[in-house]
This record gives structure tokens, C-alpha cells and sequence, in this order.
């Protein structure tokens, strides 16, 4: 068998799109990335959707995706994704893919070559890039460019927590797991609690931060590998959600926030989207909080404010950017809601027998087997 | 063992409301719980829905996958034992 | 859509329900690339006819390629290296010798490793000896042997001293030394920490003793060590210790021995990512290691003076992925909760490791059906025998081979005698040959410490030695039985 690759303007291209999962509390990026595609224009291409869980709920989203595949989870190595996006590329054609949780990019970057081969591409950090921004090498990296980061440590052992006031670790602390998730800890007790959450799932180790008190900023761009920031966009935080999560939020202009994104970006050469969130403290210090290897789950927000950043990706990956952004709108409002997606039995079970949603296979529903009635 | 809907731990009218796919999906509308069938599962539940006795069907079993009629029927028992716990 | 199940392979009836949150079918791994037929270059067939099942293949090839593969780096950065070899490891005489002949020291650490290292013929200046428990008689012929004497309490401290006041003569010592880098729990169990001033406080009474000589430092930040800049981290800090002590007393630094813990490419679990992904590749290692030994003896070049010897004791990284164990089904069952499992002749009593690695396991051969997650357990009669908890595979039967990859290390000297004889271990050797390097135990091996006191040599009382049964009235009648 021979898969050809495809030859197509951004326009018209199939641009899979990962994190489709979207869990209320904490929402993957991809379905407002999917979104912002869709919503652009000039795209007459199509969406597909890449999800790891039958619970996903972008691979339902069919005013969103087209088509939806499951991928096998990060741990299992880039040999389990290349073989799977491969079965894929055959079916659907792909031309780009924009990875959109952390935990893949190692995996992506590793079968970049092989996809590249087969014309899929993807604007993604090199593996230096996504290890010198990984949360247990951020404090030595800001250091190494002059930028304020809360002070931090790698923690393996949680009996750090009984005896870590002694060393000039006052709780509360904030404790977080090496890829995802954190938590606020007030005493030794919830400190390892939230340690054993964060290593059950995201494995050793964990890193505990000194809190920084201010208001949360959050920043959004993409480099183009080349040391340069393009279209920024900035978010301040106006109401979280007990993880910390942004629920509400309204762009912003800040200078300071985009010299320190541009420090970082020059530094590292970024290419590909990123996340910088950052602390203002009431003495207008900037603090470094988090750099995140792909969009923020709010990117949605780009399209309202004028810089569909989604879509750059798309036109950057075929060099047809401009590279003249039009200026962000400050004072656009996004407030996150629940909504319920209503799934047909039959997709439901199209996922979970065949790992995807392309069609709806018709010849399943025999009669008398007491399905039709079901779907 | 007269009629597999009688022995059985599934009663008949459980079983007819459970929704099966060609492809071994199930899905129960009392309890909203789905399940996978392996090829053997599939077969002895599409049979028994049908009315087919356990005998018969296991005699079926053992006739399509080439094992003694034995192995089928208790096989078979074991896998009503299993249903049951889960209807 | 064609019908996914294969009719002709018979499965009895079965019924999965859903778990939500687990349901990802492509977490499984592709057959085809899931098979190793053979292993090191011998067809597994061939292998375990010839040395039964289960069996520890090992591969002297790739042992030498993995230690000159790592020397060259740090020889190639820094010049004047010694590896020494952790017996513990692997302790095997066989794959020793193939580390000796490599040019690699012995580094021990009881008196049973030490005497082995003596009984293969290694000279003492060549056994690095470490472990905070060595006897005074030990250490009596250690030091006559002038093997290297790592110390890690102050008591041995006194017993080196007393030796060397008997001797007459002056006894180099090296220190091992504990401390924080920032990376990894400290194993402030082990030698002087230097934060509390202990280190110090050895190295002064070393300097004041006219029996002992201060002439290397030691230390060993930990196991399987994800991160490379906490060698560097090590380094950078046993390197400010030399020079304070070099600067406070009249002592000139040797050795610099970095311990090991360099990890294998074995999934270690509670690691996320895959190891292809989270493990650095060993130059890492080598590069933070010798730049930081650079920067840190800078003081030494400009004033003139001969570098410290660097020593690195790397012992998983040289032999882990150079055995594998071949093993077979014994049995399959379904679990109560609907996952296949699988019993295998081979267990934790042999793979000590599978308590914190997933390891890479393949077939050995095609198998049909569909892929399905799998529990292993081993052979023992213990509910904590499990190779893997959850493994992709295919319908297994009766006496299909598996191969675990990457066995080598930790597991010929953690593995335990419990109900089982332990199996043999084969060595392929650089020719394709092969033959046994450690033979597999038999009953006799089991009982031959055993020791059977006179009213004990047997066990009914009833039935002589020639089997028959005797009529006895009482205890009291014991004697005119035996």
C-alpha cells in the first residue's frame, strides 16, 4: 500500500486537532482550537478530531469535526501513534496536526520526520525547547534569561512535607504534578494528598512552588522558530474555578507580560504555540509562573479578539503569513459554560468498537436485533 | 436443563431487551450499562434471544468452533452464571 | 464493516462490561512488531530445547559493546577513568570476567563479594571496596590485598586505623560522602554528610591519624537517575569539598568516585512517559559528569597538579539490556473482573525487578486472536507475583514462550529461592554459541547446607529407613527404630 501525500493551500486542507476531551472543570484545548478553524472564513477544509477517551467529547462534535479517531494514550510511545495516525492518513488524508496536550509533543516530535515523509505538518517545539520550559527545569531557565520565577523544588519523597517548614517552606505551597494538574496545600496533610494524586497519575516527580499572591495573566502566542513572538494575546483571569482554572476572563494589554513572552520566546527560538502564564504582584512585579507547549483551552477568545491564532498556525505551516497582525482587541469577555452534547447509541458504540466516528456504519442495524430502536 | 430461559439466570424478557450489535456491542436500556461480547458470546446471545435453548445452543457452539458438545454446554453455563451477575 | 473475531479459534463465551475512562482499543500494541523469535541472535526454539524453560539469556556481545560504548565517552572527555564493575548487579562469574577482560574494576560491597572478585582473580588493587558492613577480618585482608577501602561510619574508620597501627604502616582511605543536590532524595544513610559537617569531621580525624592517608571521595547520589544535572550537581559539590579540604589540610585528592545510577531503557513505573522518551541517552550523563569535573578542577590545572582519577561504578546501565527471560504459559484463566490472565513458569521468585519496572515483553511467536488486556503471574503460591499487571496481548495457551527484555540487572543477585529451583543462565557468546554460565538449581543444590540432626534424620517414626513400617509403642521406642 502506498499513501501519497497531499498536496493542499491551508485553505482546503484536513487539520487534525488533539485534547478534544472536555471535562467541565478542566477542558482540553481542542475543541476551541477546532473551533477557531472552523469559524475562520476562508477554511473549507476539515476538522478532525484525535481523542484518547470514548468520553471525549470533541469526537461527538460533528458541527466541529468531520471525522474522529481514538489515539493510543502518550505512555504508550511513538511507535503505537505513528502506526495509528498512519491507519489514518490512509482514510482521511491528513495535512497537518496540531498536537494540543503536553504529554503527546515528546511522542509527536519523535515521528515529526516520518509524518513529514508522508506531507503532514505540524508547528510543534523541538525536544530542547520542551524540556528547557518542563516545570523541573523552569526555575533554571529563568534564571539563565532574567526573569522572576516563584521558587521551586523537585520533590520525589513526600516526607518533604512533614519536615519542609523547617527549610523555608511555609504552607501554603503549591504542589504540582511534572505534566498536569495542581493543587493548594495548607498543611503537611493535604500536601500529601495532592503529592499521591499527582504521582498516581502523571507519575514521579512531583515539584512544590512558593505561592506568589496577585493577579493571574495568561498569554497566548506562537513563535515561528525563529526567535520571534507572533500575534500575542493577553488574558487576565476575572474568576477560577476550584483547580485554579480560568472560567471567566478578558483580553488585556500588557507590556510587560509581552516583553517577558518575548524574552522567552527569543531564548528558546520557540516554535509553535504556547501558553505563558504569568502573576502580576501588587508591586507590578511579573512573575513566570508556567510556559505551556501549545494553546490555552480559552483560545477561542483569539478568534473574538481578532488574532485567530489556530488559523496563523495553518498559514504559517504553509508560509503564506503575512506576519501583519491586525491588533488585538482588549475588553472581549469570554465566560465558560457547560453544555450538554447528545450522543446517539451508535456512535457511541462506532467509538468504542472501531476507535473512530467517520460514518455512520448502516450496516450494523439488522433487523429484529433489537437495535434499530436504538439508533 | 429444559428451557435455557428457565434454568438460566437471564430471564427471557431481560434478554430481549438488550440491544446487540453484529459487532458484539451490547447495551442494556434497564441499567444504561454496555458491554463487548467476544465471538462465542455473541453467537450463544444472539441464539438465546432467539429462543434457541441452551442445549441447542451450545450444540451449535460446539459445532461452528469444533469442540466437544461438553466443553460448549459448560462453557456456556458459565457465561449465563456470568450474564446474570450483570443484568 | 467486516466481522472483526476470527470463527475458527474457539474462546468459551464472554461477556466485558464497559468501564468508562478505560476505553482506548489502540492502546495495544501491533502484533507484528510485538514478536522477537529470536533473542540475541538464537532462535528462542532452539533455547529453551536445549536449556528448558525458563531460562536467563544473556548476551556477551552487547555487554562489551554497552561498556566500551560508555568508557570511550567519559575517556574521551575526561581521560583518566576507571569503571568499576557493581557486583551486585550481576555477579555471575561469567559476565565478571567478560567486564574484567573489558578492563573494568570489581567494586564490592560485603565480604562475600569481595572474596568472589578474589576467587575469579582480581588483584586487590582492583576491587573497589564499598558497604557499610565490613568485618575487621575482612578488612584485615583487604588492606593487605591493597584493595581501595571506601569507608562509610566512623566505626570502620577506627577499625581501618587499629589495622594500620598493627600493620605498621599507612592505609589510603577514600571517604563516601552524602549531601543534597537538589535533584534526588539524599541517601544520607550511606557515609558522612557533608551539610551537618560529619564529612568534615572524618576527613579532619583521617588528616590527624598518622596511620591513614585521605586519598579519594566517594558518593552515590541514587538509582536509576532520570536527570543528568544532578551529576553535575554531585560533582560541582564533591569537587568544592576537595578543594576545601585540599585548601584546610595536607591532603591531595586521587579519586573521585561517582557512584552509578545511571538507569537501563526500562520502563520504570510511576514514569508517564514512555522510556525511549523519558530516559536521557547516556552522553547526557557523560557531558554533566565531565563538564562539571572540569570546572571543578580548574583550581588543580592552573596550579599545576595532576587531575583526580575519575571512577564511575555503573552497573545497571552495562548489563541490563544484555538478558532476557525466556518464559512460558502454564495456565490461563478469566478474572473475576473479565481481564485474561495468565500463569507463567517464571515469576517474581526471578524477576525481583518486576516490582518497579513494566517490562518490555513480547511474543515469540504469531498468535491469532484479538488483542486483549492481560495479567501475568508468575508461578508462586504469592498473591505479589505479578509480571505485569496489565499487558496487551493476544489469547496465550499453554507453552507459548514470552521474552522479557532488559532483565540483566538486579535480577541473577535479588532473584529469591522460594518453592522453585532458580533456571538457568545461558550466555550467547560473541561467536553465536552458547552454553549455560550458571547451572540451574537441583535438589541438591537446595539441601546441601541442610543439617539433619541424629533424632531427625527421619521423618515418621513409624517407618525405617528401608520403608518399611516398623510397630513402635512409644516415643521412648525412637532409638531401636533408627
Amino acid at each position: 500500500m502506498t499513501i501519497i501525500a497531499r498536496k493542499t493551500n491551508w485553505r482546503f486542507a484536513n487539520v487534525a486537532v488533539t485534547g478534544i476531551n472536555a471535562r467541565t472543570e478542566n477542558p482540553g484545548p481542542g475543541m476551541a482550537v477546532a473551533r477557531c478553524i472552523r469559524e475562520c472564513p476562508e477554511f473549507r477544509g476539515r476538522v478532525i478530531g484525535l481523542g484518547y477517551d470514548a468520553l471525549d467529547a470533541g469526537l461527538y462534535a460533528r458541527e466541529l469535526c468531520a471525522a474522529s479517531f481514538l489515539i493510543p494514550y502518550p505512555s504508550l510511545g511513538e511507535k503505537a501513534l505513528l502506526a495509528r495516525i498512519l491507519q489514518i492518513h490512509e482514510q482521511m488524508g491528513l495535512d497537518v496536526i496540531i498536537p494540543c496536550l503536553d504529554a503527546e509533543i515528546p511522542n509527536f516530535n519523535r515521528i515529526k520526520p516520518a509524518l513529514a515523509k508522508l506531507g503532514i505538518k505540524m508547528l510543534i517545539p523541538s525536544r530542547d525547547q520542551f524540556n528547557l520550559r518542563a516545570k523541573d527545569h523552569l526555575s533554571a531557565f529563568c534564571k539563565s534569561i532574567d526573569v522572576n520565577v516563584p521558587e521551586s523544588k523537585i520533590v520525589s519523597d513526600p516526607s518533604f512535607f512533614d519536615t519542609c517548614e523547617a527549610d523555608g517552606w511555609q504552607y501554603p505551597l503549591v504542589v504540582k504534578g511534572i505534566f498536569y494538574d495542581a493543587g493548594i496545600a495548607y498543611s503537611p496533610y493535604d500536601a500529601k494528598t495532592i503529592f499521591g494524586r499527582l504521582v498516581s497519575q502523571w507519575g514521579y516527580p512531583a515539584l512544590v512552588q512558593k505561592m506568589v499572591y496577585g493577579d493571574e495573566f495568561d498569554l497566548t502566542a506562537v513563535g515561528d522558530g525563529k526567535g520571534n513572538l507572533l500575534a500575542p494575546l493577553m488574558m487576565r483571569k476575572r474568576a477560577l474555578t476550584d483547580k485554579g482554572k480560568a472560567w471567566a476572563g478578558v483580553t488585556v494589554l500588557d507590556q510587560g507580560i509581552e516583553e517577558m513572552a518575548n524574552k522567552i520566546v527569543k531564548a528558546l527560538m520557540w516554535c509553535g504555540p504556547l501558553e505563558v502564564e504569568v502573576m502580576k504582584t501588587d508591586d507590578g512585579k511579573i512573575y513566570l509562573i508556567e510556559i505551556n507547549p501549545r494553546f490555552p483551552s480559552w483560545i477561542y477568545l483569539s478568534h473574538a479578539a481578532g488574532r485567530n491564532l489556530p488559523v496563523t498556525v495553518l498559514k504559517l505551516l504553509d508560509n503564506e503569513c503575512n506576519f501583519d497582525f491586525p491588533p488585538a482587541k482588549t475588553g472581549k469577555f469570554f465566560i465558560r459554560h457547560a453544555q450538554e452534547l447528545i450522543v446517539e447509541l451508535i456512535d457511541f458504540e462506532s467509538v468504542l468498537i472501531t476507535g473512530s466516528l467517520a460514518e455512520i456504519p448502516e450496516r450494523w442495524i439488522q433487523e429484529g436485533s433489537g437495535y434499530a430502536e436504538h439508533v | 436443563m429444559e428451557d435455557a430461559t428457565v434454568s438460566s439466570p437471564c430471564r427471557p424478557e431481560r434478554l430481549q431487551k438488550l440491544a446487540v450489535s453484529d459487532t458484539g456491542f451490547v447495551f442494556d436500556p434497564q441499567t444504561g450499562q454496555s458491554f463487548t461480547l467476544n465471538s462465542t458470546g455473541l453467537m450463544s446471545l444472539n441464539l438465546l434471544k432467539k429462543g434457541t435453548t441452551v442445549e441447542n445452543t451450545a450444540a451449535c457452539l460446539a459445532r461452528e468452533y469444533g469442540v466437544s458438545v461438553e466443553v460448549a454446554s459448560s462453557s456456556l453455563e458459565a457465561f449465563l452464571v456470568q450474564f446474570g451477575r450483570y443484568l | 464493516m467486516q466481522n472483526m473475531f476470527n470463527k475458527a479459534i474457539w474462546e468459551p463465551p464472554f461477556i466485558q462490561p464497559h468501564k468508562i475512562g478505560e476505553i482506548n482499543k489502540f492502546g495495544r500494541r501491533a502484533a507484528k512488531d510485538n514478536i522477537c523469535d529470536t533473542v540475541f541472535g538464537v532462535p528462542v526454539k532452539l533455547l529453551v530445547e536445549k536449556y528448558g524453560s525458563p531460562v536467563f539469556v544473556t548476551s556477551e556481545k552487547q555487554i562489551r559493546e554497552n561498556v566500551r560504548r560508555v568508557k570511550r565517552a567519559f575517556e574521551r572527555r575526561y581521560g583518566n577513568v576507571i569503571h568499576g564493575w557493581s557486583y551486585k548487579t550481576n555477579y555471575t562469574s561469567a559476565i565478571c570476567n567478560i567486564m574484567h577482560q573489558e578492563g573494568s574494576w570489581a567494586e564490592v560491597v560485603s565480604e562475600f563479594e569481595y572474596e568472589k572478585a578474589r576467587l575469579l582473580g582480581v588483584p586487590g588493587e582492583r576491587i573497589i571496596f564499598n558497604g557499610p558492613n565490613k568485618s575487621k577480618a575482612i578488612l584485615e585482608r583487604a588492606i593487605a590485598e591493597g584493595a581501595r577501602i571506601h569507608v562509610d561510619h566512623l566505626e570502620e574508620l577506627h577499625t581501618i586505623e587499629s589495622i594500620a597501627i598493627a600493620r605498621g604502616s599507612v592505609v589510603p582511605v577514600t571517604l563516601r560522602l552524602n549531601f543534597d543536590t537538589g535533584y534526588t532524595e539524599p541517601w544520607s544513610r550511606f557515609g558522612f554528610n557533608i551539610e551537618s559537617g560529619q564529612a568534615y569531621l572524618a576527613a579532619k580525624l583521617v588528616a590527624l591519624s598518622p596511620h591513614l592517608k585521605l586519598t579519594g571521595l566517594h558518593s552515590h547520589i541514587g538509582t536509576f537517575i532520570l536527570e543528568p544535572r544532578a551529576y553535575a550537581e554531585q560533582v560541582r559539590i564533591m569537587c568544592k569539598f576537595m578543594r576545601e579540604l585540599e585548601g584546610n589540610e595536607n591532603i591531595q585528592i586521587e579519586s573521585l568516585d561517582i557512584g552509578g545510577g545511571f538507569p537501563s531503557n526500562n520502563a520504570l513505573k510511576g514514569v508517564y512517559l514512555p522510556p525511549e522518551q523519558s530516559i536521557p541517552a547516556i552522553s547526557d550523563y557523560v557531558n554533566a559528569v565531565t563538564s562539571a569535573l572540569m570546572e571543578g578542577t580548574q583550581y588543580r590545572r592552573e596550579s599545576n597538579r595532576p587531575l583526580p582519577q575519575l571512577i564511575f561504578e555503573s552497573g545497571r546501565a552495562m548489563v541490563d539490556d544484555a538478558q532476557m527471560l525466556l518464559t512460558s504459559v502454564v495456565g490461563t484463566k478469566r478474572l473475576a473482573d473479565g481481564r485474561r490472565a495468565c500463569v507463567l513458569d517464571g515469576g517474581a521468585n526471578l524477576l525481583f525487578t518486576s516490582y518497579w519496572y513494566n517490562h518490555l515483553i513480547k511474543l515469540t511467536s504469531e498468535i491469532d486472536g484479538p488483542v486483549e488486556e492481560t495479567v501475568l503471574y508468575g508461578p508462586l503460591c504469592m498473591n505479589i507475583d505479578v509480571v505485569r499487571h496489565s499487558i496487551h496481548l493476544p489469547p496465550l495457551k499453554h507453552g507459548d514462550i514470552l521474552a522479557v527484555h532488559c532483565v540483566g540487572a538486579y535480577n541473577n543477585t535479588q532473584w529469591m529461592q522460594f518453592i522453585e529451583y532458580r533456571p538457568n543462565v545461558v550466555l550467547v557468546h560473541e561467536d553465536g554459541e552458547s552454553s549455560i554460565i550458571r547451572k540451574a538449581e537441583d535438589l541438591s543444590v537446595m539441601t546441601q547446607q541442610d543439617c539433619l540432626p541424629s533424632h531427625l534424620q527421619i521423618p515418621f517414626l513409624d517407618i525405617g529407613r528401608n520403608g518399611r513400617i516398623n510397630k513402635i509403642a512409644s516415643v521412648g521406642q525412637i532409638e531401636a527404630v533408627s
